[in-house]
């Protein structure tokens, strides 16, 4: 097969396409969208934790940091389907996420009954509503990142679970009043990890190289 | 790169061009930087044979062109070329490891078998101009399938990706297509 076929081939071929707009705006675009949905299911589902008690300022500090991890996480797949962009934004949201886990775990844990967390099978509707009201929105955000540079699938998948995850968990926090952090920190946090480890593993299967087939020999 | 007369003086310029359908603009932009990447691939795949190296610079070529809109105007194209060819300089990578995973080597047998039904199936097809030939003559979808699979050795999962059909259709075509290539090498034989 010789290459100047090929480039022939594709030249002549060639059909327009726009650039992608940069990262940012598309996931500015995308988190929009899905804040809506969040925040409609949430309405749906009740929307009463943080108001039962007045404004609890720990509760909206830890929702607001995770509201930024899930922003800067979107920003960040967006970012990783775009060739020689610096990672700045993967490093942001790294620190987001972490920053976000740290006020979770800082917040009344001390006093918290470990024992409860274990037993709280009430969680087990938040594990849906991340899970299942997710997916509608993990699967949007893919479609978008796929028409971009497959570049390292495990790192946009992860970064698109863990902003998926993170807005989903807002939804659930606000939707069902949780007894404590600790609560929240393992059974939301097990969840957003294992979604996150889970989509980098199958990142792969996700994102990858849909080339035009080479032109065949004369 | 492009000529300083023209317009388009730089590689940005061109890409630019492309994403708005100008296909000789697209034209110029790789066959300049075909030479540039094919260098980047003898530097890193030092031991790589020319056929390899080919398939390497058209890997790229075919890369550029399915992410193309993925180059904002605005930003130099060097970085967002010079990603996708490391990118798939290590996919390639990844493809050579497990292709010489699954090779057996063996010492070279001193031994010659007379007999027709002694020697493996590409001795018995023929020579290689007569089995391109009945390659080209298959329909669209075998001849694909056995390009992927038989010719540049995809695995049937990378395959799938790459023609965008299931594993269950290649691996049927593949079948129909070697049916096919057997029966067309014999009766080229007779």
């Amino acid at each position: 097969m010789n290459t100047d076929d090929l480039v022939q081939k594709l030249a002549h071929e060639l059909e327009a396409a726009a650039p992608l707009r940069r990262p940012a705006a598309r996931a500015g675009t995308w988190f929009a969208g899905a804040t809506l949905y969040v925040a409609a299911l949430a309405i749906g589902m009740g929307f009463v934790n943080g108001y039962s008690d007045g404004f609890d300022v720990a509760f909206w500090a830890v929702q607001a940091a995770a509201f930024v991890t899930s922003l800067l996480a979107s920003a960040a797949a967006f970012a990783s389907v775009v060739p020689g962009l610096p990672s700045r934004l993967r490093a942001l949201a790294v620190a987001a996420a972490a920053l976000w886990l740290a006020t979770l775990a800082a917040t009344p844990t001390a006093e918290a009954d470990w024992s409860a967390v274990a037993s709280a099978a009430h969680e087990w509707w938040c594990v849906g509503f991340i899970v299942a009201g997710g997916a509608p929105l993990l699967a949007v955000l893919t479609r978008m990142l796929r028409r971009g540079a497959p570049l390292n699938p495990a790192t946009t998948a992860a970064f698109a679970a863990l902003s998926v995850a993170a807005l989903a968990n807002v939804g659930a926090c606000i939707s069902l009043p949780h007894a404590n952090n600790a609560i929240t920190l393992v059974w939301h946090g097990g969840v957003i990890i294992a979604a996150t480890m889970g989509a980098a593993a199958f990142g792969r299967l996700l994102f990858f190289w849909r080339l035009a087939p080479k032109p065949r020999k004369a | 790169m492009a000529t300083s007369d023209s317009p388009l003086d730089t590689l940005g310029d061109l890409m630019r061009a492309a994403q708005q359908g100008d296909g000789a603009a697209y034209a110029r932009l790789l066959r300049t930087i075909t030479p540039r990447i094919r260098q980047v691939v003898r530097r890193q795949r030092g031991f790589a044979g020319a056929a390899e190296v080919e398939d390497l610079v058209q890997d790229v070529l075919l890369s550029v062109h399915s992410v193309r809109s993925t180059y904002d105007p605005s930003r130099p194209f060097e970085p967002w070329l010079t990603a996708i060819v490391r990118n798939r300089l290590v996919d390639g990578a990844r493809r050579y490891g497990r292709i010489a995973r699954r090779e057996v080597q063996v010492d070279e047998l001193d031994v010659t078998f007379s007999g027709l039904e002694a020697k493996d199936e590409s001795a018995r097809l023929g020579d290689a101009a007569a089995v391109r030939e009945a390659v080209q003559a298959l329909p669209e979808q075998q001849r694909e399938a056995i390009e992927l699979l038989k010719l540049r050795e995809l695995s049937l999962k990378e395959a799938a990706q790459v023609s965008g059909r299931s594993i269950g259709a290649l691996k049927v075509a593949t079948h129909r297509a070697m049916a096919t290539l057997r029966i067309t090498l014999a009766k080229r034989r007779e």
